[in-house]
């Protein structure tokens, strides 16, 4: 996308222009524009756009994965009859703050017979995809980091990149509890990964397109006026396979193999610590919320809801999706408190013999109904 | 043919959900159950067997609850003019034997069972920490 010359503010698809054009509202951006065209550096003030709506996203994500770290003790303490956390702040509600703070504090140990420059990277290259899982992902109308044409898809190959740093890590440890969790992990990862790609190939078949905008757009308006278009409705097996293998997907119970703590001490992160270890829980929350996000964006209508009148629609987009999001998140924790741990050959079988065969049939079906007109 | 008599609506599944989801809405009769420790006590049983109390006037200073304590923890000192048990609660197991054999029913124990402290001397508690005054009823 190259914008030469002034802004007009026709078109609003992502977060870039959506700056603009409040900066154009505001009456500020020609004057901003002009200051830099006059040293002829343009292309500083794009920059300094595009760096401020990462820093935006990062701080989100930053501040959702508190959230939901207190959220998830919440949960767990209500379905337990307890309070959970209720000293640090109103309900609790800063105790991440502090959980934080504590782990900055810890001794950052490394084992010593660790593989000390994998040991150390493999954190990273756990936190990094799950921010970039974020770019494609719509939070509201022109709420987009980038609206990709294929965001798809390169959601999927960003979220398959996580077993490479579970096995790093894994391996760097040197410990053999860590080196099965991975072992675990990356064979969980791989084999949820294709009913997770299959169910949303199904989608794709429906709407015709990667795009994450496309697909949300396509969801917009209403059947009989009541039944909203979303693609739960017409694909309600997908979203079933779509769920569990995104929930096998983030690691958690009743498929947590890859920290299985009655078996595996913390599974592939037992040896690190300090803010090794906060990176690998970061990383984690931040693909609970992402996966969630996706599973809202391609099931569940995204960002689509009854307009208000009054109301920007960028504000009640966000809201709806922000709702979504945390009901599918909801889900995620309820389920982790109410359901035991499945053995690895059982979530094998089950991720191999029945989810792989339903979806393939899901999306022979899908097809044939296409192709015949009924669907779309 | 094992799919045939697979639980394909997971009704396990559906029926824990529900379960759980009761308990988040504290549907039915399931309150939240903890306290608050700091700020909030629980109640003790009246006959809860916490710290004793040796009754200033009644106790004779006889030793027969210094010689049933089957962990030694009870020694008679001097307080004043008189002679009153002291207890090591670091060695104490709570058993009340003390209290049943008192003749003079001077000894009983209270409620208090917050007895953690920094050193074992500490631990030793002496007559001047023990007694108390029987209110005199008129």
């Amino acid at each position: 996308m190259l914008y030469s010359g002034m802004w007009t503010g026709d078109t609003m698809t992502n977060a870039y222009e959506l700056i603009i054009n409040i900066l154009t509202a505001i009456g500020v951006y020609d004057t901003i524009f002009g200051v830099f065209k006059s040293y002829g550096m343009e292309f500083v003030l794009k920059l300094i756009i595009v760096l401020v709506t990462l820093a935006v996203l990062f701080g989100f994500v930053l501040v959702t994965v508190m959230f939901l770290t207190w959220m998830e003790r919440k949960v767990a303490a209500m379905v337990q009859s307890r309070y959970g956390p209720m000293v640090t702040g109103p309900r609790g509600l800063l105790q991440p703050v502090m959980d934080g703070i504590k782990l900055i504090g810890k001794e950052d140990i490394v084992p010593a017979k660790a593989d000390r420059f994998v040991f150390n990277l493999a954190p990273y290259l756990a936190f990094v995809p799950a921010i970039l899982v974020f770019v494609p992902l719509p939070f509201g109308e022109s709420l987009i980091i980038s609206d990709l044409r294929v965001g798809l898809l390169y959601i999927i190959a960003i979220s398959a990149l996580s077993p490479i740093s579970i096995l790093l890590a894994g391996w760097a440890s040197n410990n053999k509890y860590t080196l099965l969790a991975a072992m675990r992990a990356v064979a969980q990862d791989i084999s949820y990964t294709l009913p997770l790609a299959l169910t949303a190939i199904a989608v794709v078949m429906l709407t015709g397109s990667l795009s994450t905008v496309d697909i949300v757009n396509a969801q917009s308006g209403t059947w009989f006026g009541i039944i909203p278009k979303w693609f739960i409705f017409l694909q309600p097996l997908a979203f079933i396979l779509f769920l569990i293998a995104s929930i096998a997907e983030m690691g958690r119970i009743p498929f947590d193999f890859q920290e299985s703590e009655s078996e595996l001490i913390a599974g592939f992160f037992t040896e690190y610590s300090g803010m090794k270890f906060a990176m690998y829980f970061l990383a984690e929350y931040a693909h609970l919320f992402a996966v969630s996000g996706i599973l809202v964006t391609i099931f569940l209508g995204g960002w689509n809801g009854p307009v208000l009148p009054g109301i920007p629609v960028v504000i009640t987009s966000l809201v709806y999706f922000i709702l979504k999001t945390y009901a599918v998140v909801f889900f995620a924790m309820w389920l982790r408190d109410t359901v035991p741990r499945i053995r690895i050959d059982q979530l094998l079988n089950i991720g191999w013999k029945i989810m792989i065969p339903l979806a393939l049939l899901n999306l022979i079906v899908t097809g044939f109904l296409i192709t015949a007109g009924v669907m779309r | 043919m094992t799919w045939m008599t697979r639980n394909w609506t997971m009704s396990g599944i559906i029926k824990g959900l529900t379960v759980t989801l009761k308990h988040v809405l504290h549907i039915g009769d399931r309150p939240t159950v903890t306290v608050q420790y700091p700020y909030e006590r629980m109640k003790v049983a009246p006959r809860f067997r916490g710290l004793h109390a040796v009754d200033e006037d009644a106790c004779i200073g006889c030793g027969i609850c210094d010689t049933n304590c089957p962990n030694g923890s009870i020694r008679i000192v001097k307080h004043g003019t008189r002679w009153y048990p002291q207890v090591n609660i670091g060695m104490c197991m709570f058993c009340g034997y003390c209290v049943d054999v008192c003749p003079m029913n001077a000894m009983k124990m209270t409620g208090n069972y917050e007895l953690a402290d920094y050193t074992r001397e500490s631990l030793v508690y002496g007559p001047d920490r023990l007694l108390f005054k029987k209110e005199v009823k008129q």
